[in-house]
């Protein structure tokens, strides 16, 4: 099955009475399968928009977004989803929250059961399936987010900056883990952030976005081979890169500041 | 001193803020009380001392029981129904939209009305007997319970329902594994108000219209001058109050530990 991304020419629009805000301007590129392409770009530049209008959480204004041949209308059974919060239910445990969409989408538990645990293991948190949220650090549930996401074996896998909430250390661990999942499972990814270097770090690509307008402004393309480590990150041609988009973005903002002035 | 000996102190300056205090101030009221009664000479009919209340007990035990039972055997119908009724009164309004719209304000404005006020309805459309003080009681109690519930239904978290939509559940999955969790503190909070509203329902409707009952009791009392005697009447209901106020204080805790684990 295609399990490739297609946005073409997107808008988002917001209408708020008096003047309507462009949230996403005119938006085309392609995420194929097997892939991990992040999306960087400031807060506010509409990329979270962007990433619930490819989970069909959002509708676009204009535009088209597809999945393999079908356009995106509505969620999708075959999307694993992370949020910016883990949302765990507090009241479910640590297996229970991973087994809610297997739950949610009438699939057998039992079946789903070994996986889940096997996903549990993998993240390291074996000895955790029967903690509750409230017991868990703020990795440790996102890792149970990951899970909870990975659990019914989706082939595509959208994150809206799922780490940004967590402390630097964690944030390091937590791509770590996620590098180490993408090369046992091999989902097509679409990864939503505003720190250049997780961006660099991830993905196999890297759209930059700006906020005036809400568009996409590069496609670069990173070139270290998978499996990653940390070690990449100290590299003279990591560094190079992550220059390179910094002052890309800069450049923008300093644009933006100056049109705003001569106003 | 030893870090033991520190937390144990501190544990027990706490429990002497939280129990001790609360005691003392009650029994400085009560020795107030007293000293005022007798050294004002005031009738025993007008303000009974603390002591004569406690005296007035005797040879009135088996017949308080029997009236205690009465009403708090009604207050507890009446509370599990107002339970019962506030919780299906909610989720049938959350299910649908429209229904939401066009009766909550309705319900708001209702929980206004002085309903103490339209207890001689019940019983000119319900009679004298029990069914009246039930449906009375039931009727002021069940409010709070549907307003906070549905205040909780609505107030699900908005993260975790957009989780449900991304994972293609229906409405009715998003309800029973989502909303119906988040709205259980509410609930309680809204049951725990019901619990007073209760007894009070009863008392009122047993006012009105009752061969027995605390209600009953204390204008029977009243009506001879026995003051030491609605005082004995009126602590006894204070305990069903604090009954049913501590039964539910108990089922929260279960939803709590349910809940947090």
């Amino acid at each position: 099955m295609a399990s490739n991304i297609r946005i073409e020419d997107v808008r988002k629009v917001y209408r708020t009475g008096k003047d309507d805000v462009e949230a996403v301007s005119r938006v085309s590129f392609a995420v194929h399968e097997g892939e991990f392409v992040a999306i960087l770009g400031p807060s506010g530049c509409g990329k979270s928009t962007l990433l619930m209008m490819c989970a069909g959480l959002e509708p676009a204004t204009s535009g088209t977004i597809s999945i393999g041949n079908t356009v995106v209308r509505a969620p999708r059974a075959d999307v694993g989803i992370m949020f910016q919060d883990s949302t765990l239910l507090p009241w479910k445990t640590v297996l229970d929250n991973i087994l809610f969409p297997v739950r949610v989408q009438r699939r057998p538990k039992a079946e789903y059961r070994k996986r889940a645990l096997g996903l549990i293991e993998m993240v390291g948190l074996s000895g955790f399936e029967d903690k509750k949220p409230h017991q868990l650090s703020g990795g440790m549930r996102q890792r149970v987010a990951i899970c909870r996401a990975l659990v019914t074996d989706p082939d595509i896998l959208l994150m809206d900056e799922p780490f940004s909430a967590l402390d630097a250390m964690t944030r390091d661990e937590m791509n770590d883990a996620l590098l180490d999942i993408w090369d046992r499972y091999r989902k097509t990814g679409l990864f939503v952030t505003h720190s250049i270097r997780e961006a660099v770090y991830l993905a196999d690509r890297v759209l930059v976005m700006t906020r005036r307008p809400a568009t996409i402004i590069e496609d670069l393309k990173i070139p270290f081979a998978r499996p990653r480590n940390r070690a990449i990150g100290e590299t003279p041609e990591f560094n190079e890169i992550c220059g390179y988009l910094r002052s890309l973005i800069e450049r923008k903002q300093d644009q933006a500041a100056t049109r705003r002035e001569a106003a | 001193m030893t870090d033991d000996t520190i937390r144990t102190s501190t544990a027990r300056s706490e429990a002497l803020s939280t129990f001790g205090l609360p005691i003392a101030v009650g029994v400085i009221f009560l020795v107030a009380w007293q000293v005022a009664v007798r050294t004002a000479h005031i009738p025993q009919v007008i303000l009974p001392a603390p002591t004569d209340i406690i005296g007035s007990f005797d040879g009135i035990v088996g017949v308080l029981a029997h009236h205690a039972w009465a009403s708090g055997s009604e207050s507890f119908i009446a509370f599990v129904l107002a339970t019962l009724l506030g919780l299906a009164v909610a989720i049938l309004l959350c299910t649908s939209v429209l229904a939401f719209e066009a009766i909550y304000p309705h319900m708001v404005l209702f929980q206004l009305i002085p309903k103490i006020a339209l207890a001689p309805l019940f019983t000119f459309w319900l009679g004298i007997a029990a069914p009246s003080r039930l449906t009375y009681a039931t009727f002021i109690s069940f409010f709070p319970v549907a307003l906070a519930t549905m205040t909780g239904l609505a107030r699900a978290d908005a993260n975790a329902l957009r989780l449900c939509r991304a994972l293609t559940a229906n409405r009715w999955q998003t309800f029973c594994y989502v909303q119906i969790p988040y709205s259980l503190p509410y609930f309680f909070s809204g049951a725990k108000v019901a619990a007073t509203m209760a007894v009070i329902g009863i008392v009122v409707g047993e006012f009105i219209s009752a061969k027995e009952g605390l209600g009953y009791y204390i204008l029977y009392a009243g009506s001879r001058g026995e003051t030491a005697h609605i005082f004995a009447a009126m602590i006894v209901l204070c305990a069903i109050g604090l009954l049913l106020y501590g039964l539910t204080v108990k089922a929260e805790q279960m939803m709590q530990a349910w809940w947090r684990g």
